[in-house]
C-alpha cells in the first residue's frame, strides 16, 4: 500500500513538473527562469508535504533537471554552465528535504498519537472488563481472556508461581510453552520494564506495589512498552479487587453463620423456657391442693400442648441439622398425589384439629418421588397456614399432577405475608410481624420446606392473594405415569 | 395483710397465662391478665394494680419501655419475667424501677417469693422507719451505726456499713451494680464497678461466717447483689 501510494506521488510530481514546464517553454515570452524555479518548487513542496522522503528528492532531482534543459541556458543539455543555477538545483534539494522531513515528523506524530489513542481505548475497555471479574476462582483465566481480546493478541497469559513451578493461565489462538527459566527471571527483575523470550514473547511482572505476583506474558502484535505495563498494571489490580472480594464474601458468609448461631440462640432461649415455665409452673400447681377437677384437667392440657410443642421444636431442630448436613437423602416411589395430602394430613393432626381443610386433588397419576420428604414439606406448609390465620377460616389444599412433577398448594385466609416480609419468610428464624404474636411457630417451619425442596430439585414459593390470604406453592418435578 | 392485693399478669403467652393466673390466685390474689404493653399501661391506671408482674418480650412494645411508661405512673412494684439469656435487659428494667426479676424457666416458688418481697417492700414503706433491722443471726442498728451478730460488734467501716444498710433495707430484693455504686459513690461511679467488688469482698469477710461461700450477701450474676433476709442454710 505504501509503495503504490509512493509511485502515486512520484508519478503526480511527474505530471506536476511536466504541467509547468510544457506551456513556459513552449510560450517562453511567458517566462523566466524565476518564475520557471517558482513553479517547480510549488511542485516539489507539494510532493515533499504529502510524500516521503525518497520521493520528494527524485522529484526535486527531476525538476532541476527539467529545468536544466529545457530553461538554463545551454537550452536542451544537460549542462549547467552558469553557477547561479547549482545554487537553483540546491534550492530545490533543500526544500524538498526539509518540507518532507517535517510533513515525515508530524505523519509520525499523528500515526504515533493514533496508536496511542487506540492503545488507551483498549486500556480503557481492559479496564472495564476486569470489573466483571468477581470471583477470584477464575480471576487469571478470565483475565488472560481479556487482554488478549482487547488486544488482538495470539497469545496472552497470567503467570503466578506456585510452590515449585509456575500455574499459566493463557488465552488467545496460539500455543505457546513458556520457559519457567524465563518466567522467574522476569519475576525477579527488579526493574518494571519488559522483556523478550527467545520466541518473541513479552514479558513484564504483575506488581502489587513493588511485591512481584506473577507474570504477564503477550505475543502476537507488538506492544508499545509503556501500554504492556498498564496492561500489567490493571492486571495487578484487577487480581487484588478479585482476591479482595473473595476475602469480603467469606468474611459476609462468616458473618451470616454467626448471625445464624445468634438467631438460633435467641430463638431457642425464646422457644424453649417459655414452655418450660410453664409447665413448670402448671405441674406444681397439679401438685398443689387447691385446683379443683376442672382446675387440674386444665393444667394436664397445657402441659400435653407444651409438651407436643416442644416435641415439634425438637423434630424441627432436627429435621434442620439433617437438612444442613446434608443427611437427607431421597427414597423415590411412585406416589398418588392424595396419598401425600393425606399423609402430610394426619402428620399435624394435632395443629389441624377442628379446622375446615378444604382439598382438591386434580389427578388420578402418579409421580416417582420421595414421598416421606415430600410430605414433610406439605405438612410444614399446613401447620403455617393453621398458624397464621384464625381458627374458623378454612384452608384449601391443591394438588395437581402434570408431565412434568407434582404441584402442592396451600392457601389460607388469614391476613396474608406483609410485603415487606415477602421476601424473607424462607429464611431460618425469620418470623414476620404478625408471628410476634403466636409463639406456636418455631420459626423454622418454612425453612425445613425449602430446605427438603432443594434436595428434590424442587421449588417453593409465596404470593400473596389478590382476595386476602397467602398462597404457598411447592413444585416437585418427578417422573409421571 | 388486711385487704386483697391485686397483681396484673402481663404476658402474650397463652400457656403462662394459663399456668399462672390460677397460681397467683390460689394464693389469695387478684389477678388481672393482658398481653400487649399498650393493654398493660392501660390497666395499671384503670385496675391500679398492686402489683405488676411483666414479661419483657411482648409483641408491642420493648419491655424496658412498657416498664418505663408504668413507673410514670405510679411507683407500684414490677417483677419481671425474663426469657432472654442476656442479662442487659434484666439490667436496664430493674435500672429503670423494676423492682425484681424472675428468669424463664422459673418455680412457682420462686416467682411467688418474688412477689411476697415486692410487697412487703410496699407495706414496710407505709411504715414507720425502723432504726434496727435482723438479717438472719445480725442485727443492724441504723441510728447508731452498729452491726452485732450475738453478743459481739462487727466493725465495719463507713462505707461497708453503707453497702449493708443499703442492701438491708431493701432485704431479698436484687440491687444492680448501677443502683449501689450509685447510691453509694455517687452518679459519677457507676462505671466503676472495681469499688463494689472491692468493698462486698470486704465485707463478706466480716460478716459472713464463710466469705467463700456467701448467705447473707448474694451475688446475682452480671446483674447485682441481694441480701437475703433468711440465710441460706449452711
Amino acid at each position: 500500500m505504501a509503495i503504490s501510494a509512493d509511485v502515486r506521488h512520484l508519478f503526480l510530481g511527474s505530471a506536476g513538473i511536466a504541467l509547468i514546464t510544457l506551456p513556459l517553454w513552449r510560450w517562453p515570452s511567458f517566462s523566466n527562469s524565476t518564475t520557471v524555479a517558482l513553479g517547480y518548487l510549488i511542485v516539489v513542496l507539494l510532493v515533499a508535504a504529502t510524500s516521503r522522503l525518497w520521493v520528494a528528492v527524485t522529484t526535486s532531482i527531476a525538476a532541476m533537471l527539467a529545468f536544466n534543459f529545457f530553461f538554463l541556458p545551454p537550452v536542451g543539455a544537460f549542462v549547467i554552465a552558469d553557477p547561479h543555477n547549482w545554487i537553483a538545483l540546491f534550492a530545490f534539494l533543500v526544500v524538498s528535504l526539509v518540507a518532507s522531513n517535517l510533513s515525515a515528523v508530524a505523519r509520525d506524530r499523528t500515526r504515533v498519537a493514533e496508536t496511542r489513542r487506540d492503545e488507551l481505548a483498549r486500556l480503557l475497555d481492559l479496564s472495564r472488563d476486569v470489573l466483571l471479574i468477581t470471583d477470584s476462582d477464575e480471576a487469571h483465566a478470565r483475565l488472560a481472556g481479556f487482554i488478549a481480546r482487547r488486544f488482538d493478541l495470539e497469545y496472552a497469559a497470567i503467570c503466578m508461581p506456585q510452590e515449585s513451578e509456575w500455574a499459566v493461565f493463557r488465552a488467545g489462538p496460539r500455543e505457546l510453552t513458556l520457559d519457567p527459566r524465563d518466567l522467574s527471571s522476569a519475576f525477579a527483575s527488579a526493574e518494571a520494564d519488559h522483556r523478550f523470550t527467545p520466541e518473541g514473547v513479552s514479558l513484564i511482572p504483575l506488581r502489587l506495589g513493588t511485591k512481584p505476583i506473577g507474570v504477564v506474558a503477550a505475543a502476537g502484535r507488538p506492544l508499545e512498552p509503556g501500554t504492556f505495563e498498564a496492561v500489567a498494571g490493571i492486571a495487578a489490580i484487577a487480581l487484588e479487587r478479585a482476591q479482595f472480594l473473595d476475602e469480603r464474601k467469606s468474611a459476609e458468609l462468616a458473618r451470616q453463620s454467626e448471625e445464624l448461631k445468634s438467631a438460633l440462640l435467641a430463638s431457642l432461649g425464646h422457644d424453649l423456657r417459655t414452655p418450660l415455665t410453664a409447665i413448670r409452673v402448671a405441674a406444681s400447681n397439679l401438685q398443689a391442693s387447691w385446683p379443683s377437677e376442672l382446675e387440674r384437667r386444665e393444667q394436664s392440657d397445657l402441659i400435653l400442648a407444651e409438651v407436643d410443642q416442644l416435641t415439634r421444636l425438637f423434630q424441627n431442630i432436627l429435621e434442620m441439622a439433617r437438612i444442613d448436613a446434608g443427611a437427607v437423602t431421597e427414597d423415590m416411589r411412585w406416589v398418588a398425589a392424595s396419598e401425600i395430602v393425606d399423609a402430610a394430613r394426619s402428620r399435624v393432626e394435632h395443629t389441624l384439629r377442628g379446622r375446615n381443610l378444604r382439598i382438591a386433588v386434580e389427578s388420578d397419576r402418579l409421580a416417582r418421588l420421595d414421598p416421606r420428604l415430600t410430605t414433610a414439606a406439605l405438612s410444614q406448609l399446613l401447620e403455617n397456614a393453621a398458624q397464621y390465620s384464625a381458627a374458623d377460616l378454612p384452608i384449601e389444599v391443591a394438588a395437581t399432577i402434570d408431565g412434568s412433577g407434582l404441584t402442592l398448594a396451600v392457601r389460607d385466609h388469614g391476613p396474608g405475608i406483609p410485603p415487606a416480609d415477602l421476601p424473607h419468610v424462607f429464611e431460618r428464624f425469620y418470623r414476620g410481624a404478625n408471628a410476634k404474636r403466636r409463639r406456636s411457630g418455631t420459626g423454622m417451619g418454612l425453612a425445613i420446606a425449602r430446605g427438603i425442596l432443594a434436595v428434590e430439585r424442587g421449588t417453593i414459593s409465596a404470593e400473596n392473594c389478590a382476595d386476602g390470604g397467602a398462597r404457598f406453592t411447592m413444585v416437585v418435578p418427578a417422573e409421571v405415569k | 395483710m388486711t385487704r386483697t392485693m391485686r397483681i396484673l399478669l402481663v404476658d402474650d403467652d397463652v400457656s403462662i397465662q394459663r399456668a399462672v393466673a390460677p397460681l397467683l390466685r390460689s394464693r389469695g390474689y387478684e389477678v388481672d391478665v393482658v398481653g400487649t404493653g399498650a393493654e398493660a399501661t392501660n390497666a395499671v391506671s384503670d385496675k391500679a394494680p398492686d402489683l405488676v408482674v411483666l414479661d419483657l418480650g411482648l409483641p408491642d412494645l420493648e419491655g424496658v419501655e412498657v416498664c418505663r411508661r408504668i413507673r410514670k405512673q405510679s411507683k407500684m412494684p414490677i417483677v419481671v419475667l425474663s426469657a432472654r439469656a442476656g442479662e442487659a435487659e434484666k439490667v436496664a428494667a430493674l435500672d429503670i424501677g423494676a423492682d425484681d426479676y424472675v428468669t424463664k424457666p422459673f418455680s412457682a416458688e420462686e416467682l411467688l417469693a418474688r412477689i411476697r418481697v415486692a410487697l412487703r417492700r410496699v407495706s414496710e414503706a407505709e411504715a414507720p422507719e425502723v432504726e434496727r433491722v435482723e438479717v438472719g443471726d445480725l442485727t443492724i442498728d441504723y441510728s447508731r451505726h452498729r452491726v452485732v451478730r450475738g453478743d459481739d460488734e462487727i466493725r465495719l467501716t463507713p462505707k461497708e456499713f453503707e453497702l449493708l444498710a443499703l442492701l438491708a433495707r431493701n432485704a431479698d430484693r436484687v440491687l444492680t451494680h448501677r443502683a449501689i455504686l450509685k447510691a453509694i459513690w455517687g452518679p459519677n461511679a457507676v462505671d466503676q464497678p472495681e469499688h463494689l467488688w472491692v468493698l462486698v469482698a470486704q465485707l463478706r469477710k466480716k460478716i459472713e461466717p464463710d466469705p467463700g461461700n456467701p448467705r447473707y450477701l448474694l451475688s446475682e450474676p452480671w446483674v447485682g447483689y441481694r441480701l437475703a433476709s433468711s440465710p441460706l442454710a449452711p
